[in-house]
């Protein structure tokens, strides 16, 4: 059989783990999850207008009892970490960030490189483990695992979405 | 009017409704004015309690959410105001203490001591019941409306800083974890 488009892995996966609230800042990657997440009633979407509040707005439906996961692109990435770090890690709060990650193979922006390529180092720096599935077969192990690892643990956990998964960007920003 | 009558005002019309405090003074003034599991701590992600509160009230409609926040940390997160009108969540309450100034860091000035006016920004973002009051005796008044009626709510208050309590013995993982069985028992 082969395997599930990569969206619907991820759609699956949020489902099988109780995920309900999906704070978000669109890009084109994320898009592509976010745009069946949306006509999905198992799902409420949240577009924020900054990073830092979709980790928030997560953070606050956990504290209230349901789960949720966020959605953002590397060029936001920094935006998050005020309270990645002094909400969800100083916490305890669970909260699995999916990251669509531009500046690499097929990138045509060169000011995508230096906001993206740093992004590893950084959730290394801050000791949030961060997975990044390349081809489909992946997806839903990768994804699964780092949900159950993110609850289990009551920390952020990353999933890097790379054009070697997604397929490159032609088009605009 | 001071935050912490302003803060027993609001004890008073609730019962184990969820209260989520800015770090600094509202935490601390709300610990000493009465310690509650329904309390969430905050103690830093400056700015960030309207979009926890809204976190929380999307998570839990069939309860009144109330936020305490500061002038300095709104003005670091104005897009929240418009994010909650997006969702326009009928049982949020968002506070406002308007005390002009960085309290926690010194005192310095903010934006709102020269003219910026936080309830027309949160008029313009769409909330849909924003009062500005400047007395305890009106935000009273704000808040037996808010308790009782539809939201969303953002109460802005002027009010004088006169410091706040002793910083309270609390560990924010357990804080996180009393909070949340509110809401799961
Ligand atoms: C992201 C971030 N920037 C700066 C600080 C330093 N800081 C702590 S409290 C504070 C002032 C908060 O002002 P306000 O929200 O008006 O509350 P007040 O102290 O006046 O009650 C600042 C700037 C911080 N904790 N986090
Ligand atoms: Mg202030």
């Amino acid at each position: 059989m082969p395997p599930m488009h990569w969206t619907d892995a991820i759609v699956e996966s949020l489902k099988s783990h109780d995920v309900w609230l999906i704070p978000y800042v669109p890009d084109a990657i994320t898009w592509q999850v976010l745009s069946k997440l949306e006509q999905d009633p198992a799902f409420h979407t949240v577009p924020v207008a900054r990073e830092e509040e979709a980790i928030a707005v997560a953070a606050g439906a956990y504290a209230a009892g349901k789960r949720a996961a966020v959605f953002v692109q590397s060029s936001g990435f920094g935006n998050t970490i005020n309270s990645l770090a002094q909400l969800s890690q100083a916490h305890k709060i669970p909260v699995p960030t999916f990251v669509g990650m531009r500046g690499g193979l097929g990138e045509f922006n060169p000011v995508q490189i230096p906001s993206a390529h740093p992004i590893p180092g950084f959730l290394d720096a801050m000791n949030i483990p961060h997975y990044a599935p390349m081809v489909e077969d992946d997806v839903t192990s990768y994804v699964d695992g780092a949900l159950e690892l993110s609850f289990a643990s009551r920390m952020p956990v990353a999933v890097l979405l790379y054009s070697q998964l997604v397929g490159a960007k032609r088009a605009t920003s | 009017m001071l935050r912490p009558d302003g803060i027993r005002a609001l004890l008073d019309r609730v019962t184990d409704e969820p209260i989520i405090a800015n770090l600094g003074s509202a935490t601390f003034d709300l610990y000493h004015a009465q310690q509650r599991d329904a309390n969430f701590y905050t103690w830093g992600a400056m700015g960030m309690v309207s979009s926890i509160g809204l976190g929380v009230a999307l998570a839990a409609p069939e309860k009144k959410v109330y936020v305490i926040d500061g002038d300095g940390s709104l003005l670091m997160n104005l897009g929240s105001l418009g994010t909650i009108a997006r969702q326009n969540p009928k049982n949020l309450v968002h506070i406002v203490m308007d005390n002009q100034q960085w309290a926690e860091t010194g005192g310095q000035p903010t934006h709102t001591s020269t003219g910026t006016d936080l309830a027309e920004i949160a008029r313009a973002s769409g909330i849909a019941h924003v009062i500005r009051v400047a007395s305890l005796e009106d935000f009273e008044d704000a808040l037996d409306h808010a308790v009782n009626e539809d939201g969303p709510w953002c109460i802005v208050a002027d009010i004088e800083e006169h410091g706040h309590g002793a910083r309270p013995p609390v560990s924010v993982e357990e804080n996180l974890l009393r909070f949340r069985r509110t809401f799961t028992d």
